[in-house]
């Protein structure tokens, strides 16, 4: 190969490495899909929650402490009725 | 506010412990970088993201059974996105469906992030050459180009070492341009 033809190959070489510089640019994803994604790594995928659901002893104090709960906010109505409710009543 | 120090080391073995907080921070780290790597591979948006997903899903799948051995974490990243990537050709190619090159261009540009900039019909045409190439070789020139890494980063993530990347690189560069000269296309109108 000739000094010339080799000089030429290079200049060639030179010129497709900027096309694909200018070709090969870095692409954002979309948001949204960023975000989606995002969200399935922090949260548990379905079917961990599923297999939190069949722990019978957990759900159990979970529902447990829910009826309580509610108990006790329907009993301190009823007690703050009957303080105050009744007297304003009378 | 400074910025908070991103010590992979550490992150990682929170991750591989099963912190999931840990391996959302890999993922917000790399999303970037696999997305990239997965659309220049497909060439479609709609695959890219579907691809992408797969991959942080079986990472976090596969997390605990991972172990340092020298080289960097992108490399597994890069190792399961090319797997997918790959099976994802290979059942393109079963099912015989229309080429993505063969797509008219119209089309193609509605699949294309917001952010990807227009690109002129030269462009096109290189990137379907590209896309031409064998696999290791795409992977080069996205890491090089896309990613702006160095050879010596590119072959820890390609397990080569530097001067094999370098002679890759230069090889591909060769075949690019044979290539551009067999389909007798122009790249001076850009």
């Amino acid at each position: 190969m000739s000094k010339n033809e080799t000089i030429s190959s290079e200049t060639q070489l030179d010129e497709l490495e900027a096309h694909l510089a200018g070709t090969l640019k870095r692409v954002a994803p979309r948001r949204d899909f960023v975000r989606r994604l995002s969200g399935h790594i922090h949260f548990p995928p379905r079917a961990e929650i599923a297999t939190r659901l069949h722990d019978w002893r957990r759900l159990f104090i979970v529902f447990s402490s829910v009826v309580s709960g509610m108990l006790l906010i329907v009993t301190v109505a009823r007690a703050l009725y009957h303080l105050f409710g009744r007297r304003n009543m009378g | 506010m400074p910025e908070i120090e991103f010590n992979e080391e550490e992150i990682l073995l929170r991750a591989s412990q099963g912190d999931r907080e840990a391996f959302g921070l890999l993922y917000e780290h790399y999303i970037d970088r696999i997305f990239n790597y997965v659309y220049y591979r497909t060439g479609n948006l709609h695959d890219a993201e579907d691809l992408t997903a797969r991959v942080f899903q079986r990472a976090m799948n596969h997390i605990r059974t991972y172990t340092d051995r020298g080289v960097p974490f992108s490399a597994w990243l890069y190792r399961i996105a090319h797997n997918l990537v790959a099976n994802w050709h290979r059942d393109r190619s079963r099912k015989q469906e229309i080429p993505l090159d063969d797509l008219p261009i119209s089309s193609a540009k509605v699949d294309r992030p917001e952010s990807t900039l227009v690109r002129s019909q030269e462009q096109d045409a290189l990137l379907r050459i590209i896309r031409q190439l064998p696999s290791e070789r795409q992977t080069l020139l996205i890491l090089k180009f896309v990613e702006n890494l160095s050879n010596a980063e590119i072959g820890q993530i390609m397990g080569r070492s530097e001067g094999a990347v370098k002679s890759l690189y230069h090889r591909t560069l060769l075949a690019l341009r044979d290539q551009i000269g067999d389909q007798n296309i122009n790249l001076e109108g850009d």
